[in-house]
């Protein structure tokens, strides 16, 4: 008989409980640890032990409507450093000296750099192929190089505020680069490299490569040949009148498709950190303006559809109108006496528009200003739009109104009243605008395809038609006469606005000088608008400063598209090449 | 010699066994858990086997003897503990911010970790001559101070864990001994209610604690590794990486050699006190918990080992080890999983550490020895 005691063997197998207890606990937790968070640990794991030195995807192209490359990406080299590797090779000094020698940096930037407290560590970016040989040959521990793909605009300067401008770290900075940024990035690849608790990359690890993928390319609505002539003859413009800003839309005004679009000033995007920030502002989007004269149109065309006005309807100025304590006058004061409302248009009257604008009312005229897209983003795809301002319809009173009805008080952006016109012309339909025709995966496939976008109808196919030739007329026989291009009928309206002074009133000194206009007036191809800010010297109207260049843009933009001629031609010699036709020519002209 | 070749038919082999295994398991964990620290890959498995020898040595030394003679040495067995832990004291090299080490020629060792045996020894001896005055406070007053002094000793070093350990083996021998369940529970609340005051009061009112900074940061993070100042990568730092080492190793684990948490470092002292999260690592579920499936077998045997002890010395040294052991698998393990505050307290035969291996074997040699001498011997 063992002596060890009833009680005491007890308790042995008590105390034997507790600790089977306890294993099991131990054991429980341990499924827990292993198999319920094992995941989300595993990946922390991972991340414990895995840096990423990107290797960034190839930015997508942007090409113009006929595949001709306006932006691509071009890869160069980037030196970095993994600075334990430096540090553990003892060369800091000596891979300091020779790097600063070969980049021509500073020695004790570079020192600075290599030893810093972190994983990886960008030396210098974009460094020349023969400096990457040089250091490739030197073989320094821990000095390395990642491919970094640039962005390069071949065309500098053309379209730039269309393109945009990309930074070094691959992303979309400005203008369709960076509203189609996600596309155009593609997804970046990565070297991953295991490293110890150190910092130190394990030599036997795990070094995975995995490739980025390159963007998508766009195919631009722009037309490189149309955004040259319009820069052409916006640099002309700018050059010769210096005004604070100017730009240059075109549109096709079936589509919505944008042409063309230049702002001055201008930068080249390749080196847009050497241009002040405000060239790289977007004049045809990003600047609200008080139209002037060339709102008239969609005054007319809620008139008309309205039917509170009839081309023919009757009108008189007395060269002033009174509203209430103010009076609306007519340009220099002038009147025009008994006039149809063609010619009111055709004259840009006025008293004539301010009256008209009474007679519709509060609602009418603002269902028609909200209807033409006034008041909100036009949706192009650009960053940066603005919304124009539109005085509130609850505080519109009549002086409100009659001013608003001839192009003031209110302020839109060009890519606003170019559009809004565009419906005048197309028959009566807001068009979406567009930048991008088709999106092309890395193999060129299409894989997404614009069509036009019809926003809402504001006016009757009739009521375009009847605006149509009053802005005919306009041009035809009114105050834009300088608008005209031999051989084609252009519709189109001028606009001479003044421009608000920061305490309130106008500024006495400053105009926008604008001409919005579309051609052929019957079945039009382009809409164009000019505009013109704050223009030096005289004259500043519209008639005189904008309808030329718009007339230039016309001219060279309708032969380049090959479009018929409507009206005789009395000189041709750009268009017809062989010289017996301009001999025939001349002959014919007496 | 009393030596008797018939004592054999008793030898317990389901626990050598056991035994065996969990060494040639420690020592390829050691090897694998090892490979990064030392630019030797092989130092640290060499010098853990060299003290599995020196310890395998001891324990037949110890086998050759009777246990019951040391009944008669305790007093001297005792004495030559408080000596030891002095000597630490006064004469011992600091590491890690605590006095534990004693050089003792090339090898050198932690004598509180001999400590805890030979508190075993006395301890069972002092509760097998008390064993009818046990009822009352008043009559466990000499057992605390029993083990007191030792641990006063050893918290002065200072090493919290190891004088947690000496309470668990009190508590553990207390209770077999016949000590009131009732009372013991109480003392084991008192106690745990007196160090959660004591560091509230530390870490609110600045009261003053016999311990070191990063001692008590350690139990702080306890609650959340990842408010330690931080972010998680101050003292919070052991217990995140355990858990991710253990967590990350999922089912199967990651093989031996290929945990990425220890072989890249991520794991402080994952070849001492964190060695369980290698093996949650590499060899998984699976493997960590067969290793406390092996260590349930050791515990089984060792409390059979009580069980069937001829007298009630024997009982209570099976007992005292089997607590010993029960706690710093429970600290340790619990520790690298997270439901215990860490403390640097070795896992037996895994951790590396030539004292707490000569001890454990020791032990071992102690428990064959009651287990052989279990019956009278028969001529």
């Amino acid at each position: 008989m063992n002596p060890t005691a009833i009680g005491v063997r007890r308790r042995i197998y008590y105390l034997f409980i507790f600790l089977a207890v306890i294993l099991f606990l131990l054991i429980l937790r341990l499924g827990w640890v292993h198999l319920v968070q094992g995941e989300e640990l595993y990946q922390m794991a991972l991340d414990n032990r895995m840096r990423d030195v990107p290797v960034e995807a190839k930015r997508g192209t942007l090409y113009d409507r006929h595949h001709k490359e306006l932006a691509l990406s071009i890869s160069s080299d980037a030196l970095y450093a993994i600075p334990p590797e430096v540090r553990q090779s003892g060369k800091e000094q000596q891979i300091a000296q020779e790097l600063a020698r070969i980049l021509g940096m500073e020695e004790a930037v570079v020192l600075e750099k290599i030893t810093r407290n972190s994983r990886h560590e960008w030396i210098k970016l974009k460094v020349p192929p023969e400096q990457v040989e040089e250091i490739k040959r030197l073989r320094f521990k821990g000095i390395d190089f990642a491919e970094k793909s640039q962005r390069f605009y071949p065309k500098d300067n053309l379209a730039a505020h269309v393109l945009g401008i990309s930074g070094i770290d691959n992303t979309g900075l400005e203008g369709i680069d960076k509203s189609y940024d996600s596309e155009l990035s593609g997804t970046p690849g990565r070297i991953v490299i295991e490293y110890d608790a150190g910092g130190r990359e394990i030599p036997q690890a795990m070094h995975m490569y995995i490739p980025p993928k390159d963007g998508h390319s766009l195919v631009l609505t722009i037309d490189e040949t149309i955004q040259y002539i319009v820069e052409r003859e916006l640099e002309k413009l700018y050059q010769a009148r210096q005004p604070k800003a100017a730009t240059i839309i075109v549109m096709d005004p079936s589509t919505g498709e944008i042409l063309a679009l230049a702002c001055r000033p201008d930068f080249n995007p390749n080196d847009y950190n050497h241009y002040p920030a405000v060239n790289r502002r977007n004049v045809a989007i990003s600047n609200a303006y008080e139209p002037g004269s060339v709102f008239k149109i969609i005054t007319a065309a809620a008139g008309l559809e309205e039917g509170v006005v009839r081309p023919d309807t009757p009108f008189y100025c007395s060269g002033g109108l009174p509203v209430g304590k103010h009076t609306i006058h007519c340009a220099n004061y002038r009147a025009h006496g008994s006039q149809r409302f063609a010619d009111v248009v055709a004259n840009s009257c006025n008293v004539g528009f301010s009256s008209l604008g009474l007679n519709m009312g509060v609602n009418s005229f603002y269902k028609y200003v909200r209807a033409f897209g006034f008041g909100q983003k036009s949706n192009i795809p650009l960053p940066g739009e603005a919304l124009g301002i539109l005085v509130p319809q609850s505080q519109a009173r009549d002086i409100h109104l009659a001013t608003m009805a001839m192009g003031q008080a209110n302020a839109v952006t060009p890519i606003q009243m170019l559009t809004a016109v565009c419906a005048v012309a197309n028959g009566g339909n807001l068009m979406q605008p567009q930048l991008v025709r088709t999106v092309l995966n890395v193999h060129g496939e299409v894989i997404q395809e614009s069509s036009p976008q019809v926003v809402r109808r504001v006016i009757a196919q009739k009521t375009s038609e009847e605006l149509r030739l009053l802005l005919e007329e306009v041009v035809a026989n009114g105050t834009g006469k300088n608008a005209q291009v031999e051989g084609y009928r252009v519709a189109g309206k001028t606009g001479t606005a003044q421009k608000p002074a920061p305490g309130g009133g106008y500024l006495t000194d400053e105009f926008v000088a604008s001409f919005v206009g579309f051609a052929p007036a019957e079945q039009p191809q382009i809409a164009v608008l000019v505009l013109i800010d704050a223009p030096q010297g005289y004259p500043y109207y519209g008639g005189l400063v904008a309808a030329p260049v718009f007339s230039a843009v016309v001219k060279d933009t309708l032969r380049y598209l090959g479009v018929p001629y409507e009206l005789p031609v009395q000189n041709s010699s750009v268009e017809v090449p062989a010289g017996e036709k301009s001999i025939e020519k001349k002959i014919t002209v007496p | 010699m009393i030596f008797n070749r018939k004592l054999l038919k008793n030898l317990d082999l389901a626990f050598i066994i056991t035994v065996v295994v969990v060494l040639i398991m420690g020592l390829l964990i050691l090897s694998s858990a090892t490979l990064n620290v030392n630019t030797d890959q092989w130092f640290f498995v060499k010098k853990q086997i060299l003290w599995i020898i020196i310890g395998l040595f001891s324990l037949f030394v110890v086998l050759l003897f009777d246990y019951g003679v040391l009944f008669r040495y305790t007093r001297y067995i005792y004495a030559f503990n408080i000596i030891l832990l002095l000597a630490v004291l006064l004469v011992g090299s600091t590491a890690k911010g605590a006095q534990l080490w004693l050089s003792l020629g090339p090898l050198g060792g932690q004598p509180s970790e001999l400590a805890k045996v030979m508190v075993i020894i006395t301890f069972a001896a002092f509760l097998t001559k008390r064993q009818d005055r046990m009822e009352r406070l008043r009559d466990l007053l000499p057992a605390f101070l029993h083990i007191g002094i030792p641990v006063f000793l050893i918290l002065l070093q200072p090493d919290l864990g190891t004088s947690l350990v000496f309470f668990a083996i009190m508590f553990g021998m207390l209770y077999v001994a016949g000590a009131r369940s009732s009372l013991l529970l109480k003392l084991l609340g008192a106690g745990l209610l007196l160090i959660i005051a004591a560091l509230v009061g530390h870490v609110k009112f600045g009261l003053p604690l016999p311990l070191e900074d990063y001692q008590i940061r350690r139990l702080i993070v306890f609650i959340d590794p990842y408010m330690d100042g931080r972010g998680g990568r101050g003292a919070g730092w052991h217990v995140i990486q355990s858990l991710v080492a253990i967590g990350s190793g999922g089912f199967w684990g990651k093989g031996l050699f290929n945990g990425t948490q220890v072989q890249g470092n991520f794991l402080p002292e994952h070849h001492t006190d964190f060695i369980f999260s290698v093996v949650g690592e590499e060899l998984g579920f699976l493997g960590a918990s067969l290793l406390l499936g092996l260590y349930f077998v050791l515990l089984y045997r060792v409390l059979q080992i009580a069980f069937k002890s001829r007298d009630q010395f024997g009982t209570l040294i099976a007992v005292g080890v089997a607590s010993m052991w029960g706690f710093h698998i429970l600290q340790n393990v619990g520790m690298s999983i997270g439901i215990m505050p860490i403390t640097g307290i070795p896992l037996p035969f895994l951790s590396y550490g030539g004292s707490s291996m000569l001890a454990n074997l020791i032990s071992v040699g102690l428990l064959l020895n009651i287990s052989l001498r279990r019956e009278k011997i028969l001529f």
